[in-house]
């Protein structure tokens, strides 16, 4: 990897051991820079159990090493396949975890003190045939969409004030003919997903019935295939999917060029640049808010924006269209998710395979 | 069971307890009678107890299964800081394994290792280190400022023996650069790890803690006894800042005492300074340690004789008649006597064995070198101080004092566990050519593996056996060369296939270690299980990405049961993703490629039905051609294809099937009609029972007349009718279209 980039600034990284394996992490939205809350998709392998944590981080200096105390940790019925935050119409963090066995569960959180003010939850059975592999809660937290190896595709409704209840209609059926991996809300009315042989799709909950738009997943072949594990959109940009997945693979579909992936990252495709940073999967991808404030000025509208990845061979970089990416940490194990502050885009936090936390700050 | 055979403690090298067993009640919450009971392992350290009710049980048949959970070993480290270790020792492990291969590469070209032996003391050294940091305990440097002066002991991170077991290994094979301090190293390692031994005999450190607990309490300590033998006890085992420290909390200090004990004062000063200029053969002395370090023999014998003349001079000088305290007086001439390396003092000021040893070590024989003059001390030291309860460290040093690498090894075993052994094994081998040895020879008895590779195979199977930890045992297993790679297929291929995120997982770990065909057997047998689960689209995708077209031929038989039940126009829709992922290359997609030109053909159908347009009919034939041509086209599609398509061939504007096209079909129908004869149940259920006569009917009607003529006439008219073929003909004769079925039939 020594001809990847360095990171511009100086980076101050924190790794903090977990008495369990963590599988994701988030930064929980703060009402103030005094608040700092994660939540975490905790499994602990002696008990077997699941559970939704909330650590509020301190910090007391600079250098010194941050804190992770847990305010709170809520049971799932078995092990979290997706955790995703949003906030609700009162501005409270919500928390949305789907579980292996198809349940859905939603975290309503006090912002001060991160304990779980109300928790609705929809029992195993009834949207997925066995387990949802992936939620997205929609910016203003009234609804989520909810995909799976089975083919479905459901939103579910989180009502809010006085009613607070769930609700869910089935947006498609794909009977087990189609699995999906990943969903990212585009708009309240457009999301996109992702599945097996690296295939994105476009929906439009005005044009009931099926996918409004199909990315072709087969722009890979003569190699082999692979699965996308995760979608990102910027909000700015909804016409971008950029998309990570099997082989170091990270992609973007630009439904103005229907059929042409933009291809960032990735050895599994033959006329690629070699600059991939990772050969693994890529478990994760996020829009990187930091580096793209600091180079608004070079990206034109044309290209992708930068992008920040995790994989299964330890790596947590930024890949920029055209660019040398640069590798923000190279781990001896596997990082399985990673999240960016929106509100402080300079810190991340990771989890890492060997049940730990790090915490980035660059600057 | 192998230890109880060993009758007496004498002859065993490593004694074997042989306790009672404990029993402990297990609550199964089921009535009795129970039928059976069924004991077996599960994952990890757990048992699987299954208790099943005969079945003339009145109200509830059935049965109950319990996992037991079973306690690992003494509880000093919990499971989770376990594996804490586990994934620390990974790199170091690693980094020293590519070092080694490394380094036996070059010494391959340049056939000789001697060049590189330093710099494998370094590396191993290194290791030791990095091993080292990992087990916690670190002595911190920072201290908190302002120190209360009371507080005689600092307190530090409770010490864990594993860590104590792995820096006396260190001390003893790794650290060959301070080889001629080995002994002062042990006089560290003491003060540190002291206090463990304190749960099963009285120590320094306990009778400094108990002392410090009454020191508050205490006016003027200097009267007291328990002072003087506290200090003592500190000095002879060498910790001379807690002694000096000690000491200047001496009444005489006391500013209001300084006047009328001045002589007194200045005898505690002289031995305290003394205690502090004490030589020491090593190379440096920690912060806030007491002493003064000569790295040279000779230096240092100068400086060790001229402060034993300063401690003989202080011991016959004049000045003691004029100490009037009593204590002072006798416990000072007591700490001369100690520092002058008195046999009897040292002996009552230690309490057991490992201290004795030490404080023979630093103020009797501070020359002693080689672990054959350290064994011989320490059994001279267990004389004087017999162990009553030998704590699982003192074993350890007895072994590796008494160079007996077998007992090392069980003792690291019996009392630290697996990943001890397999760790420590780098340091021993480097560190003995005996243990060098014993380790690597390969051993008939063991299956003609080594010990090391032995102790690696059992650590990883301690780590395969646990859900977090499975994934760093191949980095062990890919170190045993004769039975790793084995052990390492059958550990893939136990692995949970049905969640995508553990078998992408497990394909990480055959792409690391080139296992192509484990992988593509995974990817396998997760297709099956996704087909089996109905999540079709995953089983082709995971069958696809293995290449098995064999399956694929076979699933798509199922598949197309499948396709005929549920292809409505509507529900196409739900096809189109497997249709994207199979793509249009026969390679991957296998006998599944039928499906492509299937959803074409209903496409172009589904048009036809929309509206009237000839030119998708036309089209829409023209699929059927193709579908019915291609090989892969399974049999048992060729009659719906056909009744679906009845529409086409009774095409009102004109026909759109030529003649070999025509006789293509009729050639299919007659295949069929010769099946269906054979095979009585090889009929479409879901079809109606005249689906085959209809499509005959219609196939003769459109064109049988064309074949009648082709083969009844003669070959001089096809060329005619080829002309002609295209336009309509009119179907003008019944009868010759049921001779030709009956022909058919």
């Amino acid at each position: 990897m020594e001809s990847n980039g360095t990171p511009p600034q100086p980076l101050h990284v924190h790794t903090l051991p977990q008495p369990n394996y963590v599988d994701f992490v988030r930064w929980i939205p703060p009402l103030s820079p005094f608040h700092r809350f994660i939540a975490t998709a905790a499994f602990d392998s002696d008990s077997t159990t699941s559970t939704v944590q909330i650590h509020a981080l301190t910090q007391t200096q600079s250098n010194n090493p941050p804190n992770l105390t847990v305010q709170s940790s809520i049971p799932t019925p078995s092990r979290i396949t997706s955790l995703k935050l949003s906030t609700t119409l009162h501005n409270k963090p919500l928390i949305a975890a789907s579980t292996l066995t198809g349940s859905l569960h939603f975290l309503i959180t006090d912002p001060v003190h991160g304990r779980v003010e109300s928790e609705l939850s929809l029992p195993e059975g009834g949207l997925h045939v066995g387990s949802i592999s992936c939620i997205d809660v929609v910016e203003s937290g009234s609804e989520a969409v909810t995909v799976g190896e089975d083919g479905r595709v459901n939103l579910v409704s989180i009502g809010s004030g006085g009613n607070e209840r769930l609700s869910y209609r089935r947006v498609f059926d794909g009977n087990g003919l189609v699995g999906y991996t990943a969903a990212k809300w585009a708009s309240p009315t457009e999301f996109a997903t992702g599945g097996l042989g690296f295939g994105l799709q476009w929906w439009d909950l005005r044009k009931p019935g099926g996918p409004a738009s199909q990315f072709k997943g087969n722009w890979a072949r003569g190699t082999t295939s692979g699965i996308v594990h995760s979608i990102d959109i910027h909000p700015s940009r909804k016409h971008t999917c950029v998309a990570g997945g099997s082989s170091g693979t990270v992609f973007a579909w630009d439904l103005r060029w229907q059929q042409q992936p933009i291809i960032l990252s990735g050895v599994a495709i033959g006329e690629v640049p070699a600059n991939s940073p990772c050969e693994s999967e890529v478990w994760e991808v996020q829009y990187d808010n930091y580096m793209h404030s600091m180079n608004i000025g070079n990206i034109s509208s044309s290209r992708v924006l930068p992008v920040m990845i995790c994989s299964e061979d330890g790596i947590l970089a930024v890949v920029q269209q055209g660019e040398e990416p640069i590798e923000l940490l190279a781990e001896p194990c596997a990082i399985n998710s990673f999240d960016i502050d929106r509100q402080n885009p300079s810190d991340v936090i990771c989890s890492l395979e060997w049940e730990s936390i790090a915490i980035l700050s660059r600057a | 069971m192998p230890g109880l055979t060993s009758d007496s403690g004498e002859t065993s090298l490593v004694p074997f307890s042989a306790e009672l067993p404990v029993v402990y009640p297990l609550h199964q919450g089921l009535k009795p009678p129970i039928a059976r009971l069924s004991i077996s392992w599960s994952r990890g350290n757990s048992l699987r107890v299954s208790g099943f009710r005969s079945e003339s049980g009145d109200d509830e048949v059935g049965g109950k299964v319990v996992e037991v959970k079973l306690g690992s070993g003494d509880g000093e480290i919990d499971d989770a800081q376990w594996r804490r270790i586990a994934y620390g020792s990974v790199s170091p492990f690693a980094l020293l394994q590519s070092r080694r291969n490394g380094m036996l590469a070059m010494s391959k070209m340049s056939a000789i290792f001697s060049p590189y032996e330093a710099e494998w003391s370094d590396y191993i050294m290194e290791y030791s280190r990095d091993i080292g940091f990992l087990l916690g305990g670190h002595k911190s440097s920072m201290s908190s400022g302002i120190e209360d002066p009371k507080t005689v002991l600092k307190k530090v991170e409770e010490p864990t023996c594993l860590k104590a077991a792995w820096e006396l290994i260190e001390i003893f094979y790794a650290d060959k650069k301070s080889q001629t301090w080995t002994p002062e190293q042990f006089v560290d390692w003491l003060a540190d790890y002291d206090s463990l031994l304190s749960g099963t005999q009285p120590t320094v450190h306990s009778k400094l803690v108990n002392f410090q607990r009454e020191l508050v309490s205490l006016q003027a300590i200097e009267d007291d006894v328990k002072y003087w033998e506290a200090i003592s006890s500190a000095l002879a085992v060498g910790w001379l800042d807690v002694a000096v420290k000690m000491l200047r909390l001496h009444g005489s200090y006391q500013l209001n005492q300084l006047g009328n004990r001045e002589v007194e004062n200045g005898l505690v000063e002289a031995v305290a300074v003394l205690i502090s200029k004490m030589p020491r053969m090593r190379h440096e002395l920690s912060a806030g340690k007491l002493g003064e370090c000569y790295e040279t023999k000779p230096e240092f014998i100068k400086a060790w004789e001229k402060w034993r003349g300063q401690i003989t001079k202080l011991d016959c000088s004049g000045f003691w008649v004029q100490c009037y305290h009593h204590q002072t007086r006798e416990g000072l001439k007591n700490f001369l006597q100690i520092m002058l390396g008195n046999a009897n003092t040292l002996s009552s000021a230690t309490c057991h064995w490992i201290e004795l040893h030490v404080s023979h070590l630093l103020y009797i024989r501070p020359f002693t070198m080689g672990l054959e003059s350290m064994y011989s001390l320490a059994q001279k030291c267990m004389q004087f101080k017999p162990m009553s309860f030998p704590h699982k460290l003192m074993a350890l040093l007895l072994g590796i004092l008494g160079e007996n690498t077998e007992v090392v090894l069980a003792e690291c075993s019996r009392s630290f566990g697996p990943w001890m052994v397999a760790h420590a094994v780098e340091l021993l081998a480097s560190g003995s050519t005996q243990a060098e040895i014993l380790l690597h020879e390969e051993r008939h008895n063991l299956g003609g593996i080594t010990m090391e590779e032995l102790l690696r195979l059992v650590y990883a199977q301690v780590l395969s056996s646990h859900a977090l930890t499975w994934q760093i045992a191949p980095i062990y297993l890919t170190s045993c060369t004769k039975q790793g790679m084995a052990l390492l297929e059958i550990l893939l291929y136990k692995q949970p296939v049905q969640h995508n995120q553990i078998l992408l997982k497990s394909i990480e770990i055959c792409r690391l270690y080139e296992l192509h065909k484990v992988s593509s057997k995974m990817m396998k047998i997760a297709g099956v299980h996704h087909w089996k689960h109905g999540k079709k689209g995953s089983g082709v995708f995971w069958l696809q990405q293995a290449q098995d077209e064999i399956r694929l031929n076979r699933i798509a038989q199922q598949l197309f049961d499948f396709v005929g039940k549920s292809i409505s126009d509507e529900s196409f829709k739900q096809w189109e993703g497997l249709i994207e992922l199979l793509g249009s290359d026969s390679r991957t997609a296998g006998g599944l490629e039928f499906l492509h030109k299937y959803r074409d053909f209903k496409r172009s159908l589904q048009q036809v039905n929309d509206g009237i347009a000839t030119h998708s009919a036309q089209k829409a034939a023209e699929s059927l051609i193709l579908l019915m041509k291609n090989p892969s086209t399974p049999q048992l599609f060729w009659l719906p294809l056909l009744y679906d398509s009845l529409k086409l061939l009774n095409w009102q504007d004109r026909p759109l099937l030529n003649v070999s096209q025509t006789n293509l079909l009729l050639n299919k129908l007659q295949e069929l009609s010769i099946m269906a004869r054979l095979r009585p149940d090889f009929t479409e259920a879901e079809l109606p029972s005249q689906a085959l006569s209809s499509v005959r009917k219609s196939l003769s009607e459109g064109s049988l007349l064309k074949k009648f003529l082709l083969f009844g006439i003669g070959r001089g008219m096809r060329s005619v009718l080829d002309v002609t073929g295209s336009k309509k003909l009119c179907p003008y004769s019944a009868f010759v279209a049921l001779v030709i079925a009956v022909v058919l039939l």
